[in-house]
């Protein structure tokens, strides 16, 4: 009897944890909307349900907001909320963050529902969601939203045909980070801004056999080896034509040198197998922050989040060419972008937002270039009167990419592009599992993707 | 005129308990109807259309389901599923009718043993509990480290496409606890003069086993074996946590590779369209083994 009853309080116990288990991020997320606006004047304002109690006379605005991101970018963005409701008592953002992939989940969830947050992050993939972007042309003409101090040039990142998507929330590009020190360990010379991918595998194999770890962390295939990769093969050629309707190559050919460089590395132990690849879940699990890895991909803007995960003194180079006096295949991009949906009740209460997040000095103080450089002149300017060397090199890094000579670059992701990719990197494995010859695998790839945008 | 007033109270009896019959049924009801017959019907539709969750579906036919055949990941994903529903379901049933063997003796504490051994599955398919396996199957986890301890080689369990599927197999082993009760409860409907009569007879262990146990829990075995092999053909949540479907779709199970077409490459008619070739797969498994049931299963009617 006495058994069955303690029986009964462990299953209960275990059934109840088990239903918090469920509940805990929703609960979580709410805590810190709570803990972040304590600070507000306005605490007992915040309470939708009692507008009547508002101080002022403004009506109770509450708008939602997302952004997938690292646990760094959650605390500088949630502290930017909390000042901006600081000033606006009569606004209340409720926010919500996840990692990339959970946030793609939910978009995609919230889009089929036509309930999308007011202010919901995108970056390349937008043309996905271009039906659910509200442009904010008007906003800007009315002054609502202030473009002034920027250039063409940045704002261009975020428009497609005329509508003004958004405003860069940064912008970025990407490279190679390393830890000089393991270099110098290993006796191998420091990367150039003219580096190949013969010289890349050198270095990898050579840190390796010295080192035993090994020579490199994850690089992002697709990227490296297809969006840049046929970039690097000349000023006219792209992955995906600037039409995103179709490929912009025509020789599958330029598909193979990577292919069979990462079977080389991967066979030789220098490069991480799937197994351990899939270990990788994040920038605090990188085998550079680890330790286990001389060098990594990196997005720039991440580049001082990574060093401080890592706590070494990171560097970073470009992503390696082909050729080193051949085209370098990258250019600057808009890292992402806060859009307003289309349907959002607070359209306006949203520019206004927006136009804080993007023009304060204050606010960008606080996101400290955390989601890219800075796309207005005088945010820019009054963020790098401090830098830490780190950030210092970041700036230095954007600016050097933004000098190459480039043709017309595509850095914006089809819808085909998630099919696409992962069939790339499901055919790379069965080239380092010798089920596919490098050349066979370029094929395959090509035919693959020729055929996504022909269905 | 009592008579009448007695039919009619009966009457309103009656209705009475009708009405409360309906509510009580009513969250099963809304919940059934809401979440599984309504999505099931527009899944219907949508699996005849191009339709991506983003913009309005256009009618395309049945090309979704022309479009399977010639899907090599799909047809893998196939494969792969079969081998894990085949390899897993088996050694599941095997383990939990052991563990419930041993767990219907009369010793003390059964009952808290049959309790923790029900725990796993509890638990089991929970996010959590798949990051621990992930953990213990990694490249420096505790299975490598006993490997190492004994003298063996490290083995990349996720990055070797023919290791990568044994730790998911052992997860749904470990899993045992519904089909363990289920087995218990049979073991213990088995007169005791069977066996009694066995022993008398001489009988050994196995003779005892094959001769009686079995065949007196056939039809529990027979209930087990579909309910556990439609449950592994809808298994998810490990492969997606734990492998995300690799190496080289090694374990790209159904449910994934549809979650994937689903929410990855937002083609929600073609996964619709899978979800309702699956729906069909499972039903002709199970209807094999009910057909071959009659083969091995024993009934006292005899039929």
């Amino acid at each position: 009897m006495m058994l069955k009853k303690v029986l009964a309080v462990v299953l209960v116990l275990v059934l109840s944890l088990s239903i918090m288990g469920c509940s805990n991020d929703a609960e979580n997320t709410t805590d810190e909307v709570t803990s972040s606006t304590d600070n507000s004047s306005n605490e007992e304002s915040t309470d939708t349900e009692s507008s009547n109690e508002t101080t002022n006379d403004e009506e109770e605005i509450v708008l939602r907001m997302a952004w997938w991101g690292s646990q760094k970018r959650h605390d500088i963005t949630a502290e930017v909320i909390a000042l901006y409701e600081s000033q606006n008592p009569n606004v209340k953002i409720e926010y919500e963050f996840y990692d990339f992939d959970g946030y793609i989940t939910n978009l995609n969830t919230l889009v089929a529902a036509n309930d999308v947050w007011d202010l919901f992050q995108l970056g390349g993939n937008f043309p996905t969601y271009l039906d659910r972007i509200l442009p904010l042309n008007d906003y800007i003409d009315q002054g609502i939203i202030d473009a002034s101090n920027t250039t063409d040039a940045f704002l261009k990142t975020t428009q497609f045909e005329d509508m003004q998507l958004s405003l860069s929330s940064g912008v970025n590009t990407y490279g190679i980070a390393y830890d000089p020190e393991m270099f110098a360990q290993a006796g191998v010379p420091e990367p150039t801004n003219e580096w190949t991918w013969a010289d890349y595998e050198a270095a990898a194999m050579k840190i390796h056999e010295e080192l035993g770890i090994f020579g490199s962390s994850k690089i992002e295939d697709f990227i490296a080896g297809a969006s840049m990769g046929i970039s690097q093969e000349g000023f006219d050629y792209n992955f995906f034509a600037p039409s995103n309707v179709q490929l912009g190559f025509d020789d599958p050919s330029m598909l193979e040198d990577y292919l069979a460089m990462r079977k080389r590395l991967v066979d030789a132990g220098a490069y991480p197998d799937p197994g351990a690849l899939s270990e990788i879940t994040d920038i605090e699990s990188d085998f550079l922050v680890t330790g286990e890895a001389p060098m990594t991909w990196v997005a720039a803007n991440q580049l001082p989040t990574l060093a401080e995960a890592a706590g070494k003194e990171l560097k970073i180079v470009p992503v390696p060419r082909k050729e080193a006096n051949g085209p370098s295949g990258m250019t600057i991009q808009s890292s992402q972008m806060f859009c307003i949906a289309k349907g959002s009740e607070h359209p306006e209460e949203a520019a206004k937002f927006l136009n804080f997040f993007i023009n304060d000095v204050e606010a960008n103080k606080i996101l400290a270039a955390e989601r890219g450089i800075p796309i207005v002149s005088n945010v820019r300017e009054a963020l790098e009167t401090d830098l830490t060397d780190v950030q210092k090199r970041m700036y230095d890094y954007v600016d050097l990419v933004g000098s190459f000579e480039t043709g017309v670059i595509n850095v914006i992701s089809p819808p085909e592009q998630a099919e696409i990719q992962d069939y790339y990197e499901l055919v790379l494995t069965q080239v380092i599992f010798d089920e596919k010859t490098p050349a066979e695998a370029a094929e395959e790839i090509f035919n693959f993707a020729t055929d996504k945008f022909n269905q | 005129m009592k008579q009448v007033d007695k039919k009619k109270g009966h009457n309103q009896l009656v209705r009475k308990e009708l009405i409360a019959g309906y509510v009580f049924a009513a969250p099963f009801i809304i919940g059934f109807l809401g979440f599984t017959i309504i999505p099931m019907i527009i899944s219907f539709y949508y699996s005849f259309t191009d339709f991506n969750l983003i913009s309005e579906e256009t009618f395309i036919g049945v090309k979704n389901y022309l479009r399977l055949f010639s899907d090599q990941r799909f047809l893998k994903s196939v494969r792969v599923t079969l081998i894990y529903v085949f390899s897993s379901v088996p050694l599941k049933l095997i383990f939990a009718l052991a563990v419930a063997g041993l767990l219907t003796q009369q010793k003390r504490g059964v009952g808290l043993y049959r309790a923790v051994y029900y725990l796993p599955s509890l638990i089991g398919g929970s996010i959590a509990v798949s990051l621990v396996w992930r953990e213990l199957f990694a490249r420096r986890g505790l299975v490598n480290y006993l490997f190492e301890s004994i003298g063996l080689d490290r083995i990349s369990w996720f990055g070797d496409q023919r290791m990568a599927m044994i730790p998911l197999i052992l997860i749904s082993v470990w899993q045992f606890g519904s089909s363990m009760i289920i087995f218990a409860a049979g073991l213990k409907q088995i007169p005791v003069t069977y066996y009694e009569a066995a022993r008398i007879d001489g009988a050994n262990r196995f003779q005892v086993l094959h001769r009686i146990t079995l065949p007196s829990i056939s039809p529990i075995i027979l209930y087990n074996t579909v309910m556990q092999t439609i449950a592994a053909f809808m298994s998810f949540t490990q492969a997606f946590v734990i492998t995300g479907g690799g190496p080289n779709d090694a374990t790209n199970f159904y449910s994934l590779y549809v979650y994937r077409q689903a929410f990855t490459y937002y083609d929600m008619g073609y996964a619709s369209a899978m979800s309702w070739v699956m729906l069909l797969l499972i039903g002709a498994v199970t209807l094999i083994i009910f057909k071959t049931s009659k083969f091995w299963v024993f009934t006292e009617s005899g039929d």
